[in-house]
């Protein structure tokens, strides 16, 4: 099947070479990196975590999210998703590849990796990170390679893929709930100390991430035969409102209560994320940034004459998944570590092999999900025109 | 073939038994991380803490300095497996503390507080607290973080990830990243010296033993006497790690 990413017109081939450029030069970076160590990023003694961590629990979410069509979908039988649903395990399995990437170039000395498997460490939620992503991704190749290859001789699935299918929900939510724990359970960083995070990070993730896939299927359906279908982009629209709704009260939940509590430890982080503490605002201006496109998609997508419209769902879309993104891959990891336990403010932000690096895996993502895209969408016979 | 229910339960059980002495045979390779030892020390007779008294501290910086020169902590001077901190408590304010510390106190402190001008000022010494509960260990998904039987923390370099999500879950602030190995650094009590009856070059050198290594599990210790007479405290209790860095006199204010 793989062959099917392997063939295509000048324009598939100018799009995947442009990506790989974007991927040799995160490369070559990564290439430094290895030799110089992580100083060459913006971490330091008090910011341990930064850029490459934000990003991978961003995608974690993303990866998530495909349980919103395969839900639906499989469980309820919602024909409507029947178009889309494949497109959103192949998502999630370069989102999942993403945070693998991520994963590896946040490592110090990255040679060593296998020891999380070698020396398995129950206690530790790293671990456990390891084995759900490990086993979502493979839970995606296994189902989506089935499925389409049935497809493909024209046969239903096999029945045995049914309790696979089954298995990969709640395996979703877990990939998401403990990438979350890996920060909820630290006394030593109060602003992650809260048991809302892991129904917050679903909430963002399930509307991230179905934002991102209409906004894909959009562009797919320009590029190709293949229409979603008006209903399967309205439900996608529905469930994108309803997340954003959520995240967004959960975000005020948490407002709440450390607003009114008013403990200092609480306060502090909120404080540095959108005033700035002690003159250190570098991320204030993305958070109100974050904030104001929250409002934008809130009210084209609560309206339902603009959520109806492509034209404005679109906008809705990118402004959920660039607010998400703010939130998630930039803010809330750094906000963490600022102040720190003995209450230093310090700066930090991604220098430019860091971005470069980051940059580079997110081109990786998207060359992976232009192939797996299109091999599904050749399977599918949509793609017909040379 | 015909299998009767006596041969393959014997079958069965051999496999059992082969299998469960491999699995206990690997397990000492699967838990990384094992204390070095020394000649004639036995880790169960010890259990490490220290005490440092909050009123003898004058903020020389020897500690640091001995502790850096000792354990080849690297030069920067933000790389402390010791530091010390100077805590200012204007007129009339008992809960927002002035908290500095110049290159953590490597040169000592310059004066800044005039005396008598009404405010509280003391130095506050830190290190790795030694925790019997550490969150550090808890997290290290790799085992390369452990605890050693004799109440010391200590890291394997050698499977370290660099990862450092021990680096924030400790509440303490005393891990950091060796740029030179990339795997992460703390104090170790000066594990190397106090298995071979010497005390940490930190206590060594205080000029007016405000810190003090003890072993609880030496009756004979002084440090019974001293956690006996002093207001003793913990930093963060409210976390409940278990710290054996014990403060005596500590204020309210420190973080």
């Amino acid at each position: 099947m793989f062959e099917k990413a392997l063939s295509g017109g000048r324009r598939y081939w100018a799009w995947m070479v442009s990506l790989l450029v974007v991927i040799g030069v995160g490369a070559a970076c990564w290439y430094w990196q290895l030799s110089e160590g992580l100083t060459i990023t913006g971490l330091s003694r008090d910011v341990v975590w930064g850029f490459y961590i934000a990003q991978f629990t961003f995608l974690v979410g993303v990866a998530a999210s495909a349980v919103m069509v395969v839900l639906p979908y499989y469980l309820h039988d919602y024909r409507a998703f029947g178009k889309i649903t494949i497109l959103g395990e192949l998502l999630a399995i370069a989102a999942v590849i993403m945070c693998m990437l991520f994963i590896f170039v946040d490592m110090g000395m990255p040679a060593r990796i296998l020891n999380i498997f070698l020396h398995p460490t129950p206690s530790s939620m790293m671990f456990w990170d390891a084995v759900a992503l490990g086993g979502y991704l493979l839970l995606n190749i296994v189902i989506s390679r089935v499925t389409l290859g049935a497809e493909r001789r024209g046969d239903p699935p096999p029945a045995w893929i049914t309790p696979v299918i089954v298995l990969s929900i709640p395996w979703a939510i877990s990939i998401h709930t403990v990438t979350a724990f890996l920060y909820a359970g630290l006394a030593a960083r109060p602003f992650w100390l809260t048991a809302i995070m892991a129904p917050r990070f679903l909430a963002s993730a399930f509307a991230s991430g179905p934002a991102l896939l209409i906004l894909l299927a959009l562009v797919v359906r320009r590029v190709s035969d293949f229409d979603p279908g008006r209903q399967a982009i309205r439900a996608l629209a529905t469930i994108v409102t309803y997340a954003m709704v959520a995240n967004v009260f959960f975000v005020a939940v948490e407002l709440y209560t450390a607003l009114y509590s008013g403990i200092p430890e609480h306060v502090s982080h909120f404080a540095y994320l959108f005033m700035g503490l002690d003159g250190e605002a570098t991320l204030a201006p993305w958070m109100w940034a974050s904030a104001v496109l929250a409002v934008v998609a809130l009210v084209l997508l609560l309206n339902p004459g603009s959520r109806s419209s492509e034209t404005s769902l679109v906008v809705a879309c990118v402004a959920v998944f660039a607010s998400l993104w703010i939130d998630k891959g930039l803010g809330m990891v750094v906000a963490g570590f600022v102040p720190s336990p003995l209450g230093r403010v310090v700066h930090y932000s991604p220098t430019a092999p860091e971005l470069a690096i980051g940059l580079g895996i997110w081109a990786a993502g998207l060359l992976v999900v232009t192939g797996l895209f299109k091999i599904a969408l050749e399977v599918r016979g949509h793609l017909r025109r040379p | 073939m015909v299998t009767d229910r006596r041969e393959f339960l014997i079958g069965g059980g051999r496999v059992l038994l082969i299998a469960s002495a491999a699995a206990s045979g690997a397990l000492k390779y699967v838990l990384a991380g094992a204390a070095e030892q020394a000649p004639g020390y036995v880790l169960d007779d010890h259990w490490w803490a220290m005490t440092i008294d909050i009123d003898r501290c004058i903020g020389c910086g020897n500690c640091v300095r001995a502790c850096k020169a000792e354990n080849d902590v690297p030069r920067e001077p933000f790389f402390f497996r010791t530091w010390v901190e100077r805590y200012h408590l204007p007129e009339g304010d008992v809960d927002r503390p002035v908290v500095d510390s110049p290159d953590g106190g490597f040169d000592g402190f310059k004066e800044l507080y005039r005396p008598g001008d009404g405010s509280k000022n003391f130095y506050v010494p830190k290190l790795c607290n030694h925790c019997a509960h550490s969150p550090c260990v808890q997290v290290c998904p790799v085992g390369a973080t452990f605890d050693s039987p004799d109440g010391v923390v200590l890291v394997d370099k050698t499977y370290c990830l660099g990862c450092r999500y021990c680096v924030q879950a400790c509440p303490y602030g005393c891990r950091f990243i060796d740029p030179r190995t990339r795997t992460v650094d703390k104090c170790t009590f000066c594990y190397h010296r106090i298995t071979k009856g010497l005390t940490t070059a930190c206590c060594e050198v205080c000029p007016t033993d405000a810190r003090v290594l003890g072993d609880l599990k030496n009756p004979s210790d002084r440090i019974h006497a001293f956690l006996r007479e002093h207001t003793i405290h913990v930093l963060k209790p409210q976390m409940a790690t278990g710290a054996k860095v014990y403060y005596a006199d500590l204020d309210g204010s420190v973080r």
